[in-house]
């Protein structure tokens, strides 16, 4: 006992590891950002401004654009809390009110609008001066939880929603101000017209919608969109001056339109043009509508479970109950873990959009929505086997339908996954540009791949040298899966320096491989956010926090396998992860307008 | 040794008894017995006929071998070449049994030469004509030389290569082709144009127009897209109906013409490749896919370097005045721009003076000519 104590202390006193601990202490201050709260400024003699105070603490680079070129930022694996205690309360008591209709099967469509306007939910994201709520991302997923119980009124209020934010900052205050009393009443909503016919024409462009100013100065628009909602108002991106974007809104009834389930068409129809903005803002804001998306569909799982659960309760098959069948709980596990991680992701998301300045989010919104319309389909279709369930009734075929819309709303997960691999390689273009040039042309630069050889080797062998200390932002607990994560975030920068460096500028065409980017990316956000609540509802002591623990545990473990081999085919290249096969296969099916194949019963003689 | 005898026998031509008639005409003279030249109806039934009356005329069925190559030499003329039972029958007349080694002297020292020889030029006259053989087929060559048979093997061969060559085209033919042109020109023009598998193969009539002189068929074809082009063609550049070509279907051509535009510019590409800087970055706009650019470049297979092929076509009489019915039939079909381009005839082989449409305003006949040169 004694001599162990003496090494022990022996040990400490070593130098190495005073300075391995001043090391991790440096480390830890370093990552630690004041928060700063900012001061509004009031008016007071005016007393009737009373605006909602905006804690937001200093702008940080975006989160998922760094990690893919391996920089990490830890202070957010401490999960973002938002809402002050009051706040917290107010959306509580909210979003009870909302539950308890909502929950109610026996309300009809108009208890339930009645309800969202009491709540003053159609102006949500207005002013509290201007009868709204001045909502943040945290409030809005949370209603927006409640309302999904009704999808179709989800989808109505999360356009509303997303244009509301649009004439917010595109319109002209005094215009604005004029409009306000019709759209927060919340009997006309308006709806979004981004999404077009694909073209059937080669020589047609993609967006066709345009707008021209006629000898009277009011701008015309011409053009057909799809549409959820014929009524109401419009918001509608057109083409002007060749290929310049702009936004209309259209007032309800405008000459012109005409509206023929899904498709609504403009002739000559006026509109207002949102001219305050520009197409990153007006982007920030209408890819809300993606994280909208993401959070209808997995209330859509998460009323699944809870159905399930109580259908499965009381049937039995051989005399057993059927919640004892091993497979069946299985699914209900794995539904629970997928409802866990995307709603960790949409949380986590609308952390970084409320919590800094300048949030620059898009890239997880984006993934957000892949993430839950991915593993959250997969989900719903294990659920639709429990037996009983399969399909026969009606509402369980809903919950189907509607996360099957939920999918494709707005765009197709192809597209969402285009757009976070696109924004991802632009990123990492802008960082990796020297070094991708020089790898590009080795015999230029022939000590740069030297050096370059003897760097990546751990990456070649698909074993990076983990130098992020995650762990020490986590639970310890947590220390494995910590390692794990890090090891994804590393892998992505050799993810898309391989990339860039295959295929220089050309990368933008290789859909293929930029499709196994995003998923590894989603991944990534994914890991990290859960991995964060995970952490943070065990250390400050949540109910059940144990299980949510084992949750990330159980989550992480796998995710890892899946960015491993996403990554090892990104590396490998289109012959051996077999893309060039699969894309042959298409081609030919496609060019040739048939199925190819013989029938078995098919030969040659007889 | 039994393989020099082999080389012995194949080196030999297989025409070896013709040329014994070929002798026969001078001092040796043998009396041939060659029933195929005297019939006046030559069709299959005739033709097999003509087996069975040999079969019965004779039990031991005396020079069946003269008989089988003469018979294999007259197939073409009854039409019978292509004929999978008509082989049957004349293999059939070889006697079953008496071939077939019952030693391994006999099997390895090829037993009955000749008759082996005859079966093996027969089996080779159904490879040439591409006939495949069936299992009755094998039974029968089982049945008459036994197993270790040269003709048998030479079947196992064909049976293991034949099937292979089969359907090696990418352009499947029915096994028959159609004997009407119009058919085969349907067939020609639908292989021409399966680049493009939205393409509509159309049969109109000249008759339509009533300006026409030449009252006959044309087969056309035209894609969604190549429409769109051809509505896309400059007003003041002509037109070109280039022709005529030839594409063959096995051993049948069939003559088309093409109707050739201009082509829209190649895609310059003159960004530095290895500069990742400034990749173009996507619009975050959900639903918003795509460009507000309009696609100006070239971009399908229609366009090639000598330019943009609108439409193609195979006509009757593949005259210059059913090819004016076509192009005034394309303009009545969809194409209204026609109307207004001036389109120029640059036939190889012009019977006539160049003959150009006459609502067009302007003729090149400088350019016109060059090409006829």
């Amino acid at each position: 006992m004694h001599l162990a104590r003496r090494i022990f202390i022996v040990k400490y006193k070593h130098q190495d590891f005073c300075k391995k601990y001043r090391f991790i202490s440096r480390r830890f201050e370093s990552s630690q950002t004041q928060p700063e709260i900012k001061e509004e400024k009031f008016d007071f003699e005016d007393l009737k401004v009373v605006e909602r105070i905006e804690r937001r603490k200093p702008a940080i680079p975006p989160f998922m654009k760094d990690c893919m070129v391996s920089i990490f930022n830890k202070d957010l694996l401490a999960y973002p809390e938002v809402l002050n205690k009051e706040e917290m309360e107010d959306m509580n008591n909210r979003a009870a009110r909302l539950e308890t209709i909502f929950s109610d099967p026996t309300k009809t469509l108009n208890d339930r609008q009645n309800a969202l306007k009491s709540c003053s939910m159609y102006a949500a994201p207005l002013k509290l001066t201007e009868g709204g709520l001045a909502f943040n991302t945290t409030e809005r997923i949370k209603y927006l939880e409640t309302i999904s119980s009704d999808v179709e009124l989800a989808k109505t209020l999360s356009d509303h929603w997303v244009s509301l934010q649009a004439l917010n900052i595109g319109l002209k205050p005094e215009h604005m101000q004029k409009l306000i009393p019709d759209l927060s009443l919340g009997d006309r909503t308006i709806s979004l017209c981004t999404k077009e016919k694909t073209s059937i024409r080669i020589t047609q462009s993609d967006f066709r919608t345009t707008a021209e100013l006629d000898s009277q100065s009011i701008w015309r628009i011409k053009g057909e969109k799809i549409c959820l909602n014929g009524s109401g108002y419009f918001l509608v991106l057109c083409k002007i001056e060749g290929d310049r974007l702009c936004t209309f809104l259209v007032h309800p009834n405008a000459e012109g339109t005409s509206y023929n389930k899904p498709y609504v068409t403009f002739d000559n129809t006026p509109g207002t043009p949102l001219e305050g903005t520009t197409d990153s803002a007006l982007s920030n804001v209408m890819s809300k509508s993606r994280l909208d998306t993401a959070v209808i569909s997995y209330s859509i799982l998460k009323n699944m479970i809870m159905k399930i659960s109580k259908y499965v309760r009381n049937k039995f098959v051989n005399g057993k109950p059927l919640a004892n069948i091993p497979t069946i709980r299985n699914k209900v596990g794995e539904s629970l873990l997928t409802l866990y991680v995307a709603e960790s992701m949409a949380y986590f998301t609308a952390g970084l959009l409320d919590e800094y300045e300048n949030p620059d989010a898009d890239l997880e919104i984006a993934m957000c929505r892949c993430y839950t319309a991915y593993a959250g389909l997969q989900e719903v279709l294990k659920l639709l086997n429990v037996p009983g369930v399969e399909g026969v009734e009606r509402e369980w075929n809903e919950y189907l339908n509607n996360y099957r819309e939920l999918m494709v709303k707005d765009e197709i997960i192809d597209a969402v996954n285009m757009f976070i691999a696109l924004t991802s390689v632009f990123h990492a273009g802008k960082n990796l540009a020297t070094e991708v040039k020089q790898m590009r042309n080795p015999l230029f630069h022939p000590g740069f791949i030297l050096k370059k050889v003897l760097q990546d080797r751990h990456q070649e062998k698909d074993d990076p040298k983990l130098t992020l200390h995650l762990e020490e932002h986590l639970h310890p607990t947590l220390q494995i899966q910590a390692k794990m994560l890090e090891y994804a975030v590393l892998r992505m920068k050799f993810a898309c320096e391989t990339l860039l460096t295959r295929h220089g500028v050309d990368i933008v065409s290789k859909l293929t491989e930029l499709e196994r980017l995003a998923l590894a990316g989603t991944e990534v956000l994914a890991m990290t956010s859960v991995l964060a609540r995970a952490s943070r509802a065990y250390c400050i002591g949540l109910r059940n926090a144990e299980i949510e623990m084992k949750l990330a545990q159980f989550f992480v473990i796998q995710s890892r396998e899946r960015v491993r081999q996403l990554i090892l085919d990104i590396d490998r290249g289109e012959y051996t992860n077999l893309d060039h096969y699969r894309n042959e296969f298409g081609r030919k099916v496609l060019d040739t307008g048939t199925i190819l194949v013989e029938k078995p019963t098919e030969r040659v003689f007889w | 040794m039994a393989t020099k005898l082999l080389q012995f026998l194949t080196s030999r031509p297989s025409s070896i008894i013709i040329r014994r008639w070929a002798q026969s005409d001078s001092e040796k003279r043998l009396v041939v017995f060659d029933p195929f030249t005297n019939i006046k109806k030559k069709d299959k039934k005739t033709y097999l006929d003509l087996i069975k009356i040999f079969e019965e005329k004779d039990n031991r069925r005396r020079g069946h071998v003269e008989f089988i190559y003469a018979a294999l030499n007259r197939m073409e003329e009854f039409g019978v070449h292509k004929d999978l039972e008509t082989y049957k029958s004349l293999l059939n007349v070889l006697p079953k049994g008496k071939f077939i080694p019952t030693n391994i002297f006999q099997a390895e020292f090829l037993h009955y030469p000749k008759q082996q020889q005859c079966a093996v030029d027969l089996l080779e006259q159904m490879e040439d004509n591409r006939v495949m053989p069936d299992f009755e087929m094998e039974q029968i060559l089982l049945n008459t030389f036994g197993r270790r048979g040269i003709p048998l093997r030479k079947f196992w061969r064909m049976m293991y290569w034949m099937p292979k060559f089969k359907n090696l085209s990418p352009w499947h033919l029915p096994n028959e082709l159609p004997k009407d042109a119009m058919e085969l020109a349907m067939l020609a023009i639908q292989r021409i144009t399966s680049v493009d598998a939205d393409t509509k193969v159309q049969l109109w009539q000249t008759d339509e127009i009533e300006a026409s002189l030449d009252k006959t068929w044309i087969v056309t074809a035209q894609s969604p897209s190549q429409k769109v082009l051809l509505e896309e063609q400059p007003v003041d550049e002509a037109l070109v109906i280039k022709g005529p070509y030839r594409v063959y279907l096995r051993d049948q051509s069939v003559t088309y013409f093409i109707l050739l535009g201009k082509t829209r510019q190649e895609e310059v590409d003159d960004r530095d490749i290895d500069d990742v800087s400034n990749l173009e970055k996507p619009i975050g706009i959900p639903g918003m896919t795509g460009t507000p650019k309009l696609p100006v470049v070239k971009c399908t297979v229609h366009e090639q370097d000598d330019g943009t092929v609108v439409a193609v076509c195979a006509t009757g009489t593949s005259s210059r005045d059913s090819l004016l019915s076509w192009i005034r039939l394309l303009e009545k079909n969809g194409n209204p721009q026609l109307a207004n381009i001036p389109v120029i005839f640059t036939l190889r082989s012009p019977s006539m003076d160049l003959s150009v449409l006459e609502s067009q305003p302007t003729v090149k006949e400088e350019s016109s000519f060059k090409e006829r040169e």
